[in-house]
């Protein structure tokens, strides 16, 4: 590689590593997940969401409606009142009343002492637990079975010709992908920008462009923002995977990973999509940065941009089946390229020769983006010595 | 040269010969440094080439060493000065561009400023690193658009003295200013523009001879005219 490249790249980086703000930035969304994690953790330790008693808890329940069978514990000979007034003289932590009408508006009343603000109170649970274990001494075990709900389906999906289909494990990794490319742009998008906007607004490209070429400055550029890219993209996963695999025997992230299906070729052409849309990417916001004169004047120019790029989420539903003309567009138009492949793969509706297609297509806009950066900051390096039209100059 | 279909800079050659200082001058618009952006290839010319010991310009041949102090001037701003000036002497293949600077921040008396952002310096101490940064590869041509603007007569001499050196060495200069005594009294020939096309054109001898032995300042006026905007 030419060396003013990597002098320029090596200059870019080491003062953005300098520069408290991008490791601000770089850390945040990891902290959030962090802290977001310990309070969940937190959470999950001081609330217990599940409905459960011992023995010492004093149960009391008024069966009016008949609907427990005959010697059921708990059950009081008492009325609605008398329940109520163990409550109250410590006799019974909880008290349930079942009344008459109980089979026509099925709904039952519970009385306890009151501790306050009470969220995630789930005593009520208690008599629904009650009675279902209760109706279940009267049935046959595969009705109790039926009745309790406790047995699992195996989702098992087919393809069209009979093949096992597992289009969710499938997407995992795509879409993942997919969200780290986002993850990218909100994160290195402004500093795309500008990387070329800060030559013109300081006066400096007169001072560069005779000492290197505009080619070598831009491509430079677009490597070192690349770089720090990369960088706060890795202090992004890296603390993500490390959490899954600290959590990997917990119940839901096991079952999750047990669904993920690794597929190599997919994996792979996600992967150089992803690089290639960045380069797409940073060359379509180093030209519209070598088009305009100040930051202020790039901001507005790259909206459209973005807006076009995104543009495919809006219309996700078209991506899930076969593909249609607006999606075939979608596909091969340079900007919304990226993401309408990203979803493609992710929901299974591409094949690896339109992919890879897919993808040449995003890499041959990138190289035509950075080019015509080149020739713009080229030609545009010194604007901000074009002298104003006379008629604006007057007023 | 042309902007816009209109053309700024008409059949202009001149030739600037090795160890000479040569004054490119005119009025405000007159084309001297849209004539020098050009030559550089900063502007694409419309036709033309700035040829350096008979070989064409190219800012990536590192066998022509041209250094060029732009008018419009600027910096880093958020970056500290040595790191600024290692950048560019890297860019323009210095071995040892720290040594380099060190040792001209100190002649220039901001050897103290070494590791201060280029905004905390004053317009003065920004230029000075600018010619630090323009002189640093030892050009055989050096392009001084407006040197001594902003300058205080103590830096200004320095900075002539800074000139003078690179001359004794060899250097070519060109010189593109509105002080005309400076031109009288160190440039070697000149070049007057008014709107794109040379009007006067030799050694300083040559020009006052053609205008009937009347000085620099006086030939200015009488090229642009008394009203001259």
């Amino acid at each position: 590689m030419n060396k003013h490249i990597l002098q320029v790249a090596k200059f870019e980086i080491v003062r953005q590593l300098k520069k408290p703000a991008f490791w601000a930035a770089t850390l945040l969304i990891p902290l959030f997940i962090g802290v977001v994690y310990f309070v969940s953790f937190i959470s999950a330790a001081s609330v217990d969401t599940d409905v459960h008693f011992d023995e010492e808890t004093k149960i009391a329940i008024t069966d009016d409606a008949g609907i427990l069978s005959p010697g059921a514990p708990y059950v009081i000979n008492g009325d609605k009142e008398y329940g109520i007034e163990m409550v109250k003289n410590g006799e019974a932590d909880l008290y349930f009343y079942i009344p008459a009408d109980f089979a026509e508006n099925r709904k039952a009343e519970f009385y306890h002492i009151s501790e306050g603000l009470e969220i995630f109170n789930t005593d009520s649970g208690i008599l629904k637990l009650i009675l279902s274990q209760d109706a279940t001494t009267r049935v046959s075990e595969l009705d109790a079975i039926a009745l309790t709900g406790e047995y699992e389906v195996v989702d098992n999906k087919l393809t069209k010709d009979g093949a096992d289909s597992n289009a969710l494990g499938k997407a995992v990794i795509p879409f993942a992908i997919g969200i780290v490319f986002f993850m990218f742009i909100a994160l290195c998008g402004n500093r795309f920008l500008l990387t070329v906007v800060e030559e013109k607004e300081n006066r400096i490209s007169e001072m560069i462009l005779t000492s290197i070429s505009s080619k070598h400055l831009i491509v430079g550029k677009i490597i070192a923002m690349l770089t720090l890219g990369a960088i706060q993209i890795a202090a992004l996963v890296i603390p993500v995977l490390l959490l899954v695999f600290a959590k990997r025997d917990d119940a839901m992230v096991a079952s999750i990973l047990a669904m993920v299906e690794i597929d190599p070729v997919s994996i792979a052409l996600s992967v150089l999509l992803f690089i290639a849309s960045a380069v797409l990417y940073a060359g379509v916001c180093t030209f519209v940065g070598s088009l305009v004169s100040t930051a202020r004047d790039a901001s507005s120019f790259i909206g459209p941009a973005i807006i076009i790029m995104v543009f495919p989420l809006y219309f996700m539903q078209m991506f899930m089946t076969e593909p249609n003309l607006i999606v075939q567009l979608f596909t091969y138009f340079p900007l919304s390229a990226p993401v309408a492949l990203m979803l493609r793969n992710g929901f299974g509706t591409i094949s690896v020769p339109e992919f890879c297609i897919g993808i040449g297509v995003v890499v041959l806009f990138a190289v035509i983006a950075i080019r015509l950066a080149v020739k713009t900051f080229q030609k545009n390096a010194i604007n901000f010595s074009i002298v104003k039209p006379k008629f604006l100059r007057k007023r | 040269m042309s902007f816009g279909g209109k053309t700024v800079i008409k059949d202009l050659s001149f030739t600037v010969k090795k160890g000479e200082i040569f004054g490119l001058l005119g009025a405000n618009g007159s084309g001297k440094t849209t004539t020098v952006r050009a030559l550089l290839g900063l502007y694409q010319p419309t036709a033309g080439e700035l040829l350096v010991d008979g070989k064409k310009y190219n800012s990536e041949d590192s066998s022509i060493t041209i250094g060029y102090l732009p008018e419009e001037r600027g910096l880093y701003r958020k970056e500290n000065v040595i790191d600024t000036m290692i950048y560019f002497g890297e860019l323009k293949g210095l071995k040892n561009p720290r040594a380099w600077s060190e040792k001209y921040l100190k002649r220039v008396g901001l050897f103290d400023k070494i590791n201060e952002k280029v905004e905390k310096l004053s317009g003065g101490q920004q230029q000075k690193i600018q010619l630090g940064i323009t002189i640093m590869n030892d050009p055989k041509l050096l392009i001084l658009d407006e040197p001594t603007k902003g300058f205080d007569p103590m830096n200004r001499r320095l900075l002539m003295e800074i000139i003078e050196e690179l001359h004794q060495k060899g250097a070519a200069i060109i010189m593109i200013t509105h002080y005309m005594d400076e031109v009288e009294r160190l440039c070697d020939r000149a070049l007057l523009l008014k709107d794109g096309t040379a009007r006067a054109y030799g050694t300083i001898a040559e020009i006052k001879k053609e205008f009937g032995g009347k000085s620099l300042d006086q030939i200015f006026v009488d090229v642009y005219g008394e009203n001259y905007e």
